[in-house]
């Protein structure tokens, strides 16, 4: 019972008996030491992956896009699915690091570095969507406002497309460097330790000459506060921006003002499932149970079914606006969306993001690392749908049922799609071997107040009577 | 020259050595630092820059900037009357057999590029199809013949003429020269030359679709071996018995334009014709008719029996089809009260000497046929084919020439043909390639393209249409009837004999040049219409049909026509014409088996909205006459449920060229000899298999739903309450604006529909307060051109000559079957086809077509969304795209709700930046031959690979008007700018013009004649459309579309 310090349900934040050294000691050891067979198997995996993607991504450029099974009636089609899909992914990251900083959520610095990486590596993969959906991607450079010899030629700042350029690169600039200043005092802790000198050279440079004084240390708060503040109207107005090429069109199934908060919550629910399944297979490989702790994994599991929640009561909402709006077009979407052809993507939406995520009320289930392993990927997998969902059964039923189509994805874009994947996890692997995986400083913060160890040492505070527990307080603030 | 000397300035005078800058601008040497080492330069990190910026500058010249080499030869004497960019057009005469179309070419820079209707001609007014728009692609077909063939091997006309020569003077047994009907006056009079020459040489005439049945029909009528003129337009009651007048039989163009003319409806003229169908498969024509009903075709003759009955006797039809005694008995009572006229698609003489017998019993003749001015369109009687192919067998025949026919492919017994050939010594092809027929010819003397001919036509007697060529010969060919001249021994060619026939013919030279500039010559009266006298025996007709044996086997086979391949011939390797969806079941590319939805069910096809979207096709097994062929079936509502129907045409040997080949079966084959005449219907037995086939479908959903995108009324319906869609209207988007006569103090003042329109600005207060309170944003003014479209749902009858016309204005690319598989098709104008009824009985089935195209919104919501505005909108009211602008995220093509945005998926045209990487779809890649491209029209950007593009009301055009009345110093007349597609149609549906010019036809149209029927697709979005469409109306007692209970197709998916 350690009431006097803080609640006893807050169990401690870092397991085992942890001294600073053995901090530094546990998550650096990785980068210093060869990678095992498994980091091999899956990092030359993940590039094979990335070739892949990029073969079929060349394809389509050289050949075209009919290469793709979009069409005149569907015109997006696995393409922007995955945007949106990556992009969602990408809103863990910041949110833990950005929004949780702001709210003191001690549990964020156990998980943020990976977070934030991820959140990077899947913006990136996400930027490949909407560049090489592009029929003509050589000329895409038109979309940016640079001075030109055309006369007063802009791009069209009334077109939603337009506002995601600016969002997904703002957002991306920033969440890479509230990455990058976190990486700093950790840079230079394996450049205090490297043994190599190409080691010391490449820590070195990358930690920009960090001495660890107090005023360093001080400014990197002070930058990490800044950051935290520029980044959160960005986690809400990404996938906000994201929701607007939909909601801004006049199409059955887009044209709704309930997608801005209904997209956030989904992406952020996709986000932390994400992290999820990356985290759960780290900890164990990298042996980082101690520091990614159980109550880390259902401090998430708590947002999942939260923004689980959420997301599904939004596709009742747009179910009951569909019928209270007495829309014929707006019914019929909705009736094709879960009757029609693609039934059967509606349905894995709903079971995947509606009814799984319910389970982790209970908790025996929220703290049980296989099952929310498993989770993880269903919710993912689920998400993937949403996004299909609205995108595709809403473009193939719409007004005039003349010209209606169906679509099926071609070899091309699911290339592309694995060709993602590649990336991430290529990115990831060279992430997981070369950076600290865990924000080493910002786990020392916490250490004294929330680490077992410490927090055993409070049983003997506890016993002491209030009285004898404030005049030592007064006296020691005395000195 | 003189050498005198100009100075700028004193200073220059003075100084010479400014002069020598002058002369070498850059005399200095490059400051490099070239004495040793380039890192001991004194500038070293600056030579470093100017050398990369140089070596890259280079190498970006050398990498980026080579550009294809495409050699352009200007005239050295440029001719009078070619100007480069400004178009000639030549009148002159489409023929294909005995199809027929007064057309004009368009030639640019001195080639063909487009077809447009003759309006001088008062058989077929300025109207075309399909077919007609598309045949100056075939011009450019690259499987042509280039010269002439001798046993395969090229040849010379010289050599083939001697051996020609010498056939014909050793010549053993009869001699025939077997052709398609033939419309022209001086053909005749050259084969009656040859003929002349050579007595022995006999004329067969064939039609591969024929029409023998009613030349020997009206020859037992009336002693008249020839067909007349008929005259839908004063057709008050229509009743076709398997005629798909509209689409295929006889003159469709003709018939088309006659029969919207008796169906303009209006709120001021409330007469439209009835027209009943009785068909046992589903054509154009039936989905046009007032009330339809089914048979099959076995039961055809006691369809006309009964009708002959109900029309004489009175007597009660006794069917087991409720629908069709109904129909029978209406139509009976209809046609009895005079300017009736029946039709019969049947190849029967029997039941065409009934229909006959029913016509003049009804007064028919002398009012909606007249036999005064006869119909040379068919000629062929069928027993003379029979006839040949026996003689030719057993070896009677010497020499068979053959004309535009292609027996070996066509005949029913195309192997016997083939045996028969075999036995004749001489044999001459005239065929434009190597077809099926022309392969086992010992000849092949290739006849030109009609494009490149002279000749005439005389499809009525009296009414003659010239012909004038629009390019020289593109290749080594030689006019038919040059052929026939040589060999006959004459000397002159057939040119100057036809300078000469006509000219004599027409009195003076000016009289002979105005015919060839109007391309026609009609009598000044036209006579007036008579009859003939029915002396047929009708009692003896009725005897045979009732005597003729059932048909056999568990389903009846049609045998039909596609509205865009018809039967065959050149018309199998255009693809345009492949591609173009067939108007009723949206398929390209292939022919199918078509069935009935329940039919289609009980071969195992689920019908359920899955197997809708799904391309591959259950193939079924058609047995008949001892001949079975594979085809996969496709769903038609409104096919009688015991018939299934195939397409001829199909199944085209691979020499016929790349579009032609490796589809579809050949349907020929079972074709019935019935002893008079070839029956395209016989009993057959189909079988269920296992596999399946991918057809091309562009519409995979057929009901709309019951949706307000389109408005049926019954003609009754209509009469009662013309105001009813206007109401609905108002409804709809009424309360967007107070209307001038319901502000205070108007109360009850409001005006008639369609007289109130000087009472407010511009279409009408309704529209102009929703545009502009219907938004937040500010409108935007007008003023000056403004652009409208209308489209009559009641006119438009879904021939597809709109699509091809728009295909071959707009280089509109052509994708082939693998892409339309994947709905990447291009046409800008597409016509959407709509069932409405039950689909498991197919007498409820009520057909709607659908013209498509961009609305060219005010407001269009592909505009805003372009990340790039690489699609505005102009002052005039057009949607434009700006393709050098577009990057293709196709983001416009998402947010446009009536999907008529198409992009270019792939390199279709050879006009990429990436060399090399044309598709290869096989059938299509034709196209992109240097040969075909001459088709493209060169006012119009050829699209490259990942742009979008649309309709674009043809702006080419557009502009063009304009700049002539500027040119002329006056105001755009109304009419003078015409899209294409408005142009293409035989119905006149589609109207365009200047709608902010009051006295345009449009504005009338939209503002008082036709504002009751007036309506906008998807108005209540506010994309405020420049296209209206104005309502359907069927002369019939009830309209199923969208009633709850009677529309079956909205629920059932199929």
């Amino acid at each position: 019972m350690h009431l006097k310090y803080e609640s006893f349900v807050r169990e401690p934040l870092v397991d085992g008996d942890k001294t600073y050294h053995q901090v530094t000691e546990d998550i650096v050891r990785p980068i210093e030491q060869k990678p095992g067979r498994m980091w091999y198997i899956g990092f030359y995996f993940s590039v094979l992956l990335l070739l892949f993607g990029v073969f079929s991504v060349t394809w389509a450029v050289y050949w075209g896009l009919g290469t793709w099974g979009v069409n005149r009636t569907v015109g997006w089609g696995w393409d922007i699915t995955n945007f949106v899909w990556w992009v969602g992914i990408g809103h863990a990251g910041t949110l833990i690091s950005a929004i949780l900083l702001l709210f003191r959520q001690g549990w964020r610095t156990g998980v943020n570095r990976a977070a934030e990486a991820m959140t990077i590596f899947a913006v990136m993969c996400a930027g490949q969507f909407p560049i090489f959906h592009m029929g003509r991607v050589w000329d895409g450079f038109f979309v940016l406002p640079y001075p030109n010899s055309r006369g007063a030629l802009w791009p069209n700042f009334d077109s939603p497309l337009l506002w995601d350029v600016f969002a997904i690169s703002t957002y991306f600039t920033v969440s890479l460097l509230f990455w990058y200043s976190g990486l700093i005092p950790d840079f230079a802790t394996v450049r205090d330790r490297a043994k190599t000198k190409f080691r010391k050279f490449m820590y070195g440079f990358a930690s920009f000459g960090w001495t660890g004084a107090a005023k360093s240390w001080q400014r990197h708060e002070a930058l990490s506060l800044v950051l935290a503040g520029l980044a959160t109207p960005l986690v809400l107005s990404v996938h906000t921006i994201v929701s607007f090429d939909f909601a801004t069109s006049v199409i059955p199934g887009w044209h709704t003002t309930i997608f801005p908060p209904y997209f956030v919550a989904g992406a952020i629910f996709s986000g932390f499932a994400m992290v999820q399944s990356l985290l759960i297979i780290c900890r164990r490989i990298m042996g980082l149970e101690e520091y990614i702790t159980v109550g880390h994994l259902e401090a998430m599991n708590k947002v999942i079914v939260l923004t689980g929640s959420i997301v599904g009561v939004a596709y009742l909402t747009e179910l009951f606006m569909a019928w209270y709006s007495q829309v014929v077009y707006e019914q019929a979407a909705f009736q094709w969306r879960i009757a029609g052809p693609y039934w059967w993507s509606y349905w894995a939406m709903m079971t995947c993001n509606v009814v799984s995520p319910q389970l982790f009320w209970f908790k025996k289930l929220r703290r049980n690392i296989p099952f929310t392993f498993i989770m993880s990927i269903v919710v993912n997998i689920g998400m993937w749908f949403e996004r299909f969902v609205i995108i595709v059964t809403s473009l193939y039923r719409d007004y005039l049922p003349g010209s209606w189509t169906y679509y099926s994805p071609t070899w091309p874009e699911i290339g592309f799609y694995l060709g993602t994947f590649g990336l991430f996890f290529t990115c990831f692997f060279l992430f997981a071997k070369y950076f600290p995986v865990i924000a080493i400083a910002e786990i020392k913060f916490v250490l004294k107040t929330s680490g077992e160890n410490y927090k055993n040492k409070m049983d003997k505070i506890d016993a002491k009577s209030t009285e004898e527990f404030i005049h030592e307080q007064a006296e020691a603030h005395h000195h | 020259m003189s050498q005198k000397q100009y100075w700028k300035g004193l200073e220059e005078l003075n100084k010479p050595a400014q002069q020598e800058v002058a002369t070498d601008e850059f005399n200095e040497d490059l400051p490099f630092d070239l004495s040793g080492n380039l890192l001991d330069a004194t500038t070293p990190r600056r030579d470093f820059l100017k050398y990369l910026g140089f070596s890259t500058a280079a190498a970006m010249l050398a990498a980026s900037c080579e550009m294809p080499v495409r050699k352009v030869i200007p005239y050295a004497i440029k001719p009078d009357d070619i100007t480069p960019g400004v178009p000639n057009f030549y009148a002159s005469t489409f023929v294909d057999n005995g199809d027929y179309c007064a057309i004009v070419i368009k030639t640019r820079d001195g080639r063909p590029i487009k077809i447009e209707g003759n309006e001088k001609s008062s058989i077929t007014r300025g109207g075309t199809s399909a077919r007609v728009q598309a045949s100056v692609l075939s011009l450019y077909d690259k499987a042509r013949l280039r010269q002439p063939f001798s046993e395969g091997h090229e040849a010379t006309f010289a050599a083939i003429d001697k051996a020609i020569a010498e056939g014909m003077s050793g010549l053993s047994g009869q001699a025939y020269l077997l052709t398609g009907s033939i419309l022209s006056p001086t053909t005749k009079e050259v084969i009656s030359q040859f003929i002349a020459k050579f007595p022995t040489v006999k004329h067969v005439v064939y039609d591969p679709i024929s029409y023998s049945g009613m030349l020997q029909a009206n020859e037992v009528s009336y002693g008249k071996r020839s067909l007349p003129s008929y005259q839908f337009d004063q057709a008050q009651t229509i009743f076709s018995l398997g005629a798909d007048f509209l689409g295929t039989w006889l003159s469709p163009i003709e018939f088309a334009k006659q029969y919207s003319a008796g169906r303009r409806i209006g709120v001021k003229n409330l007469k439209m014709s009835k027209h009943y169908q009785v068909e046992s498969i589903h054509t154009i024509t039936g989905a046009k008719a007032d009330e339809r009903a089914v048979c099959k075709p076995s039961e055809m003759g006691a369809v006309a029996i009964a009708l002959y009955n109900a029309v004489t006797t009175g007597a009660a039809p006794n069917f087991g089809s409720k629908k069709l005694n109904e129909t029978i008995a209406k139509a009976a009572s209809d046609l009895k009260k005079g300017n009736g006229l029946v039709v019969c698609g049947a190849n029967d003489v029997n039941l065409q000497t009934v229909v006959n017998a029913i016509n003049d019993k009804i007064g028919a003749n002398g009012t909606t046929i007249n036999w005064s001015i006869s119909s040379n369109y068919k000629q062929g009687i069928d027993s003379d084919m029979v006839n040949l192919v026996n003689a030719m067998n057993s070896g009677q025949v010497g020499a068979l020439f053959i004309h535009g026919v292609n027996p070996v492919y066509e005949y029913f017994q195309g192997a016997k043909f083939a045996d028969g050939l075999k036995k004749v010594k001489l044999t001459v092809s005239f065929a434009d390639r190597m077809d099926e027929t022309a392969q086992q010819c010992k000849f092949v003397v290739p006849d030109n393209h009609y494009l490149e001919s002279w000749g005439d036509a005389e499809p009525k007697t009296g009414y003659i249409s010239l012909m004038q060529p629009g390019i020289a010969p593109i290749f080594k060919t030689r006019a038919f009837q040059d052929s026939l001249l040589t060999w006959a021994g004459a000397t002159t060619t057939y040119g100057q004999f036809w300078n000469q026939f006509w000219s004599s013919k027409l009195g003076s030279q000016e009289n002979f040049d105005r015919s060839l500039q109007e391309g026609i010559i009609e009598l000044a009266i036209a006579p007036s219409a008579s009859g003939a006298t029915f002396t047929g025996n009708v009692a003896n007709a009725i005897n045979a049909l009732q005597s003729s044996k059932p048909a056999s086997g568990n389903k009846e086979l049609v045998l039909y026509e596609k509205v865009s391949i018809g039967r065959g011939a050149w018309m199998s390797n255009n693809p345009w014409l492949q591609e173009m969806p067939d108007p009723i079941t949206r398929g390209t590319w292939d022919n199918y088996a078509c069935v009935s939805p329940k039919t289609a069910f009980e071969l195992g096809a689920e019908l359920t909205s899955i197997n809708e979207v799904d391309y591959k096709k259950h193939v079924i097994k058609i047995t008949a006459n001892g001949i079975t062929i594979e085809l996969p079936i496709v769903t038609v509502p409104g096919m009688h449920n015991d018939v299934i129907a195939i397409a001829v045409g199909y199944g085209r040997d691979e020499k016929v060229g790349r579009a032609a080949a490796k589809t579809g079966k050949n349907a020929y084959p079972f074709q019935v000899w019935n002893g008079l005449t070839f029956d395209l219907y016989s009993g057959a037995n189909i079988e269920k298999t296992n596999d399946f086939y991918d057809i091309a479908l562009t519409q995979t959903h057929n009901s709309y739903e019951g949706r307000a995108i389109i408005h049926e009324f019954s003609l009754e319906e209509f009469s009662k309450n013309p105001e009813e869609l206007y109401r609905d209207r108002e409804e709809e988007i009424g309360h967007y604006t107070t209307l001038p006569w319901k502000k205070e103090g108007y109360e009850g003042n409001e005006p008639k529909l369609g007289e109130y329109v000087a009472a407010v600005p511009a279409t009408d207060a309704l529209e102009e307060g929703f545009r502009e309170n219907g938004t937040l944003y500010p409108n935007y003014e007008s003023p000056g051109i403004h652009w409208g479209m209308s489209i009559d749902l009641t006119a438009c009858i879904g021939c597809g000559a709109c699509v091809i016309g728009c295909q071959a204005e707009n280089n509109v690319s052509v994708v082939g079957k693998t892409h339309v598989l994947k709905a990447q098709e291009m046409h800008w104008m597409r016509i959407d086809r709509y069932f409405t009824g039950m689909p498991n009985d197919p007498d409820t089935i009520q057909t709607v077509f659908q013209p498509m195209l961009c609305q060219h919104c005010d407001n269009a919501p592909c505009e805003n969304v372009c990340p790039v505005a690489a699609t505005p909108h102009s002052s005039e009211g057009l949607n434009m795209m700006t393709y050098n602008r577009c990057i293709g995220t196709k983001y416009c093509a998402n947010n446009c709700p009536y999907k008529v945005r198409h992009f270019n998926w792939m390199d279709w045209n050879g006009a990429d930046c990436f060399q090399d990487n044309l598709y290869e779809d096989g059938r299509r890649d034709d196209m992109n031959d240097d040969l075909t491209r001459m088709v493209l029209n060169p006012d119009v950007t050829v699209r490259s690979r990942g742009v979008m593009e649309k309709c674009t009301f043809c702006v080419q055009r557009l502009q063009d008007a304009k700049l002539h009345a500027k040119k002329e110093g006056r105001p755009l007349q109304d009419g003078e700018a015409k899209t294409a597609c408005q142009q293409a149609c035989p119905t006149d549906a589609i109207l365009f013009g200047n709608v902010n010019d009051r006295t345009s036809a449009i504005y009338k149209l939209r503002a008082q004649e036709q504002v009751h029927r007036k309506f906008y697709v998807l108005e209540q979005l506010h994309t405020l459309p420049n296209v209206n469409y104005l309502s359907l109306i069927r002369n019939t007692d009830v309209i199923v579309g969208g009633n709850e209970k009677l529309d079956g197709m909205m629920n059932d998916h199929i």
